[in-house]
């Protein structure tokens, strides 16, 4: 990192205490985020990539709690700040934009109501003020005439449309860092495009920094300049989009490149799944999370959890025995060439 | 229709917005609750005009009308025919309506004020309170309704306030525990989870968020309970636990009274028994057109 840090996680550990037993959900996760940068967090469902961010956010369920850690914003550990305290940054420092817009805006208040809530609530505007500011947010994120429609309701909006008022109400106070928890997972592909476009050039314009949370690696790719790789609760690889993408070393990353059709492929080619379940969260790892589940195992995977460490410069791997670096590029010739 | 009517009209299906004038436009198209509307609507006329609409006074009769015989039936000059003291039973089912209104609404509100109450904090709060609260209406709700209603009657002594006490406290724990439970889904609600991470105080996401998106159920029982308070009004009075004063033109009380003639003049018991039922009906067709009217499944159509 040669910028300074806006956010910076260290080791941070949730649990959720169910009746079921305790749940790890997520086992020691850090990263940095800069001003202006862009930065992806990528896994299957349930490994804990919500969860990091209601967490540094404070807005876990009951059940979970902050085990462990530090979330570091400006200076300030977010994580043993009390409620009060955390309201004032969540939404003015810290906006988060959700994955389904369907269910993320309260159906029975306004649109315009629903972004003037973090207006009034962080700079005290009036009615008046916030409306105006509200109308300037709806033209920004690309609705059409703007004024008119802050008295709809959600209903009366389309998919898109809710997820663009979401973005409007994330934007409002002007934050420094949004979290996106799969922004475009809920919208079809035409729709998905526009959405990313925007939250590129809105970041773009304000040198907002960007968590994309998401399981679609090809959106990943598209937007993020680094990569975290996550499984059970810990990063597995993380590096920049490029070496990920193009040299990934975890058996994980790659059986998940594996696993997305290409187009450009010469014959149909069944896809390659990864084989087996997500790991089950109820006892904290003690040896590799993904070992069950992977061809590269060796004997120290099923005796301790391996370290993530660092393999080119900007690269980190946690394996006992990484893949290979030209091996994806042969398996990926393998597919497309001839 | 032309394209331009056909624009017309999806501009005007598009126009009215917002929960309640979206409840009201299905509501309107649902035969059953405009039958509960106009029987409520005939209960509640009846009820604020009865001074101008019975024609004899309802407390006091005149035994020598009855010839003898008990008791004669529907007539030109009485319409439902006279009670056992010779009084005139059209004008007692008519001022009836004001009592089962009266102390249908008057419980209703207490059962459904400190129900709210409760359940809010039961609720939002939730842990030790929620489990406390929880407890008690189960206790309460162990114990039949009717039964809890006689027990506090017996207790607070007889008269009107203390009937509309004893039903209104038997509707708590409904009302408790339905608010409560609608509050626990809507707490975890993605919308709620949104407004916390945009940072908006807690009472602002209790009255703003939760409490709006929980309390539609709680209407529907609204209209559901005043079907049954004004049944249990009417129970306590065939019990004898009615008003202090016999004369008081009560239905649950015109039922006991009559018992003793059902073989000789069953309508005497039929009339106010028939009245029950139609209020109750119209209360609880509203209800259940309310229910689905204000179904959040159902939202965005019709």
């Amino acid at each position: 990192m040669d910028r300074q840090a806006l956010l910076s996680v260290e080791d941070l550990r949730v649990e959720f205490w169910t009746e079921r037993g305790t749940i790890y959900a997520v086992n020691g996760v850090s990263f940095d985020i800069a001003a202006g940068e862009t930065l992806g967090i990528v896994g299957e469902s349930g490994c804990g990539k919500s969860v990091t961010s209601l967490a540094i956010l404070g807005i876990l369920s009951r059940a979970g709690r902050v085990v462990g850690g530090s979330a570091t914003f400006e200076g300030r550990d977010l994580i043993g700040l009390s409620d009060d305290e955390l309201r004032t940054i969540r939404g003015k420092d810290i906006a988060m934009i959700f994955q389904d817009p369907m269910t993320s805006l309260n159906p029975v208040l306004t649109i315009g109501r629903q972004i003037r809530e973090a207006l009034e609530t962080h700079f005290g505007m009036d009615r008046k003020q916030a409306n105006k500011r509200a109308g300037e947010l709806l033209d920004r994120v690309g609705i059409p005439s703007a004024n008119a429609r802050l008295r709809d309701y959600p209903h009366q909006f389309s998919g898109g449309m809710r997820q663009r008022a979401m973005i409007a109400m994330a934007l409002a106070c002007e934050p420094k860092l949004i979290i996106a928890d799969e922004p475009t997972t809920a919208l079809d592909v035409t729709i998905q495009a526009q959405i990313l476009n925007l939250l590129r050039e809105l970041v773009r314009e304000r040198d907002t920094a960007l968590i994309l949370i998401t399981h679609d690696l090809g959106v990943v790719a598209g937007m993020c300049e680094r990569v975290n790789v996550m499984y059970a609760g810990m990063f597995m690889e993380t590096g920049s989009a490029v070496q990920v993408f193009a040299r990934p070393r975890h058996p994980y990353t790659v059986g998940l490149l594996q696993s997305v059709p290409r187009l450009d492929a010469v014959r149909k080619t069944a896809l390659n799944p990864i084989e087996g379940n997500p790991r089950d969260m109820l006892q904290p790892p003690q040896f590799c999370p993904f070992a069950p589940r992977c061809r590269y195992e060796v004997e120290a995977s099923r005796q301790e959890v391996p370290p993530l460490e660092q393999i080119e410069p900007g690269h980190k791997v946690a394996c006992f025995n990484p893949v290979p670096a030209e091996e994806w590029q042969r398996m990926k010739d393998a597919v497309v060439a001839r | 229709m032309s394209v331009a009517q056909v624009e017309a009209r999806e501009v005007q299906l598009e126009a009215p917005s917002g929960l309640w004038s979206d409840a009201w436009r299905r509501l309107k198209h649902n035969p059953a609750a405009i039958v509960g509307f106009a029987l409520v609507g005939i209960f509640l006329s009846i009820a604020i005009f009865a001074p101008w609409i019975a024609p004899e006074d309802p407390r006091s009769g005149d035994l020598s009308r009855l010839g003898g015989a008990c008791c004669p039936g529907p007539s030109a000059d009485y319409w439902f025919g006279l009670d056992q003291q010779g009084r005139d039973v059209f004008s007692r089912i008519v001022y009836g309506a004001r009592y089962s209104l009266l102390i249908g609404i008057v419980s209703v509100s207490v059962g459904l004020s400190v129900g709210l109450v409760f359940g809010s904090i039961a609720g939002y709060f939730g842990g030790w309170i929620d489990s406390i609260i929880m407890r008690m209406t189960d206790i309460m709700l162990s114990v039949p309704g009717l039964l809890l209603a006689i027990g506090i009657v017996a207790a607070l002594g007889q008269g009107l306030w203390q009937i509309m006490v004893a039903v209104g406290v038997t509707q708590i724990p409904i009302f408790t525990r339905l608010l409560r439970g609608s509050i626990l889904a809507t707490r975890e609600a993605d919308y709620v989870l949104a407004a916390r991470s945009v940072g908006v105080p807690r009472r602002l996401i209790l009255s703003a968020h939760i409490l709006p998106n929980s309390i539609s159920p709680v209407i529907v029982q609204g209209t559901l309970a005043l079907a049954t308070a004004i049944i249990d009004v009417a129970a306590l009075g065939f019990l004898g636990l009615g008003p202090q004063d016999p004369a008081t033109p009560e239905w649950g009380t015109m039922l006991t009274d009559t018992t003793r003639y059902l073989q000789t003049a069953p309508h005497l018991a039929l009339i106010p028994g028939v009245a029950i039922v139609i209020s109750v009906l119209g209360f609880n067709l509203i209800g259940d057109g309310l229910r689905e009217a204000l179904d959040p499944r159902f939202r965005g159509r019709g």
